[in-house]
């Protein structure tokens, strides 16, 4: 087991190499870059700044876009990264790693909620859609769930905060924290900011997790119809069990096998942010801020985003075949 | 419209079928789930030497393409301590009669829809005039049926190797049982309850394989363990449905000897499901024969054996591979198809393939001709005298 983690590991730079070669050159390729559009209208006005414009271009490293240069650029980007240096960000001047580290707990915090209630509603619901097949439950379920996976996030979401937040009033529409409240520094100023964000967040989680329950409770549920008509399902009813335990301990062990290797995604979606729903709901998540790099052309701001979400997935997928070993017996890792 | 095959359903037909199965899953499923008196599913035995009497059992599955009667009025008793076969090919019911019995036939397609099923118990006494009063199981509630089934009656599935659960060990499958006979029971005791089971079926190493996952173990020692659960309740009725279908021919001697020994020894009876008369010849000491969902022919081994009378009994045996055949002479095999079955005609079903079809197969199904006070048969070449209906 050991050997066989420390193996995946070693494997796992490779690939990590890999990817960081693909999506640096992708980068640089971008038709245009973070200094033209920065200084579009200047360049316009004004044809002497061209001569300092390219030495801007040559102080952030994006002048020579020949292959050399991009090689160059790369292996420079390497070098910081293994020293541990992440680069700073050009559109807000402050290191890669330390924007990440701000931002990433607001969106863990939603994605880390919205996963567990996913999972909390998904999982009972495909079950009982199984157990009780072509049932009018089973129908509503599925019916409703099929909504749920059809509709657009931005969509959903606009309906969502027209109906609740506007004519309702029940929820604020758009940010953290309401902006006009005063939250003093003692213990239930705290307690009030964090009630107040919590207000915040309820429409965002509710709209997330409305979307991502379809996929998870199809999935389960005909998981669990494969595995209710196998034979040791008879056998286990044979026995004299009762049709609880035949089908929350005999059925839901072997349901649970192909669910673990969900898990191999769920570690980066936990980090990486929900960029859609970032925007519509004005949170100043990890997801918006790197869809706001990636327009502007922020490279260190990218590579370390996506080197991130990398490093999340190889996590991700080594758990979830440590996982599978576990929860299934056939299954010998380091063979 | 005569040219039409009938497996082809128009739309119509078909919705139409679709309609009236969902009413009729309905109308049973709302009947099982109904409140019942213990008189509604308690009887009088026919027979107290009798441990089951199986009377006219009907079961039948409402499919897309029309209801099937899987088993159409089956009739047959299994006596205390005896060994009943029931023989019969791919799809004839057999299965299906013994799901009936454990009351696991596959809901809500498949339904019981009429018929008695007597389990003689010690539980319930007597009655006023002395008949022992026993278990109707085609009208017990689910809940009711947990207290005999996997105590009273238990059951060896086909295939050892899908019948395990992969995921539990050998050993916790085992204790399960433990458990349900006895809820108090200690884990140790369940363990050495377990271990002592696995002894009994001929496991040579039992601590070990009661550490093992399923995969890890043959096919003939999976059985074993499957044989282990089975017996573990000391159940009265083990109900095993082609115990040897699945395994090489070596394992399949040593599992029947093993069968037939434990069944001296506990003192139950077996019924034993197969389409192998070579199996019935060694177990067996009545046989069932069955054909379409209706028994053909019934009888002690022997006289089924040196007395076949139904034309497909004689059949069977006669496509039966022996050693002493001559090699090179093709295989008999008994002309022509088993019927559809949906929609059969009330006569014969064996009409189209019997080589002594006579004029009267034509008309209404044969009724149960007695030959002997053991030996019955459906089929109108031994009907006595012209209006001896």
């Amino acid at each position: 087991m050991f050997k066989y983690i420390v193996k995946r590991l070693l494997i796992s730079i490779v690939i990590l190499l890999g990817v960081s070669i693909i999506i640096y050159t992708l980068v640089r390729l971008m038709p245009t870059d973070f200094l033209t559009q920065k200084y579009a209208a200047q360049l316009q006005t004004n044809p002497g700044f061209v001569e300092q414009f390219e030495k801007f271009k040559e102080m952030y490293g994006l002048a020579d876009n020949s292959f050399g240069g991009i090689m160059s650029g790369y292996f420079q980007w390497l070098g910081n990264m293994l020293k541990g240096d992440m680069g700073t960000s050009f559109i807000y001047q402050k290191p890669v790693s330390s924007i990440i580290g701000e931002n990433m707990w607001i969106s863990f915090a939603i994605a880390a909620i919205a996963t567990v209630l996913q999972f909390l509603i998904a999982i009972p619901l495909g079950i009982t859609s199984a157990t009780h097949q072509y049932s009018v439950r089973d129908y509503a379920t599925t019916v409703l769930t099929m909504i749920g996976i059809s509709l657009p996030t931005y969509f959903f979401a606009a309906i969502v905060i027209k109906f609740f937040a506007m004519d309702l009033g029940w929820f604020p529409n758009t940010g953290l924290v309401s902006p006009s409240k005063d939250f003093p520094a003692t213990f239930a100023g705290t307690m009030a900011k964090i009630g107040d964000m919590a207000h915040h967040l309820v429409l965002p989680i509710f709209v997330s997790v409305l979307l991502s329950i379809g996929g998870l409770m199809r999935y389960t549920r005909t998981n669990t119809l494969e595995v209710l008509n196998a034979d040791y399902i008879r056998t286990a009813r044979a026995k004299g069990l009762s049709e609880r335990k035949v089908i929350y301990k005999h059925a839901f062990r072997n349901t649970l096998i192909p669910l673990a290797t969900l898990l191999a995604g769920i570690l980066p979606s936990l980090f990486g942010g929900m960029l859609i729903t970032e925007q519509v709901f004005g949170i100043n998540g990890i997801g918006g801020l790197a869809y706001k790099a990636l327009q502007q052309g922020d490279i260190p701001f990218i590579m370390g985003y996506n080197m991130f979400l990398a490093v999340l997935t190889v996590i991700g997928t080594l758990l979830s075949d440590i996982m599978y070993s576990i929860v299934d017996p056939r299954v010998k890792l380091g063979k | 419209m005569a040219k039409k095959a009938s497996n082809y359903l128009t739309l119509r037909e078909s919705r139409k079928i679709i309609s009236y199965n969902l009413k009729q899953m309905k109308y049973y499923e709302g009947l099982k789930r109904r409140k019942r008196s213990a008189e509604e599913y308690t009887t009088v035995m026919k027979d107290e030497n009798n441990l089951l009497e199986i009377e006219d059992l009907k079961t039948c599955f409402f499919t897309d393409s029309g209801t099937v009667m899987s088993v159409n009025g089956v009739s047959f008793n299994v006596p205390k301590n005896k060994v009943v076969g029931v023989v019969g090919e791919s799809g004839c019911g057999k299965s299906v009669t013994s799901l009936s019995v454990m009351q696991l036939v596959q809901a809500p397609q498949g339904q019981v829809v009429g018929g008695q099923i007597r389990f003689n118990t010690d539980a319930l006494g007597y009655d006023e005039e002395g008949r022992k009063i026993c278990y109707d199981i085609v009208q017990m509630p689910t809940r009711q049926m947990y207290s005999i089934r996997g105590k009273d009656i238990t059951m060896i599935f086909q295939e050892p190797m899908t019948s395990l659960n992969p995921v539990f060990t050998i050993g916790s499958q085992l204790d399960e049982v433990s458990f349900l006979l006895d809820p108090k029971i200690s884990k140790e005791a369940a363990k050495e309850k377990s271990i002592e089971m696995l002894r009994k079926v001929g496991i040579s190493m039992p601590e070990h394989t009661y550490t093992c996952y399923p995969h890890e173990l043959s096919g003939g020692m999976r059985q074993r363990v499957m044989i282990a659960m089975a017996l573990a309740g000391n159940p009265k009725l083990i109900i095993a449905d082609e115990p040897t279908t699945a395994l090489d021919v070596t394992i399949q001697a040593q599992i029947l000897e093993l069968l037939r020994e434990l069944q001296k020894s506990q003192g139950c009876s077996i019924m034993l499901i197969t389409h192998d008369l070579g199996v019935i010849a060694e177990m067996a000491d009545e046989v069932v024969i069955m054909y379409a969902g209706r028994i053909i022919e019934r009888g002690t081994a022997r006289e089924i054996f040196h007395n076949p009378l139904h034309p497909y009994t004689v059949g069977l045996q006669k496509s039966k591979p022996l050693i002493t055949s001559k090699t090179g002479e093709p295989l008999y095999s008994i002309p022509g198809q088993v019927p559809n079955p949906i929609n059969l005609p009330n006569s014969c079903y064996f009409k189209n393939r019997c080589e002594k079809c006579i004029a009267k197969c034509g008309g209404d199904y044969p009724p149960e001709i007695r030959v002997s006070d053991t030996h019955a048969v459906s089929c109108w070449l031994y009907q006595q005298g012209e209006d001896a209906e």
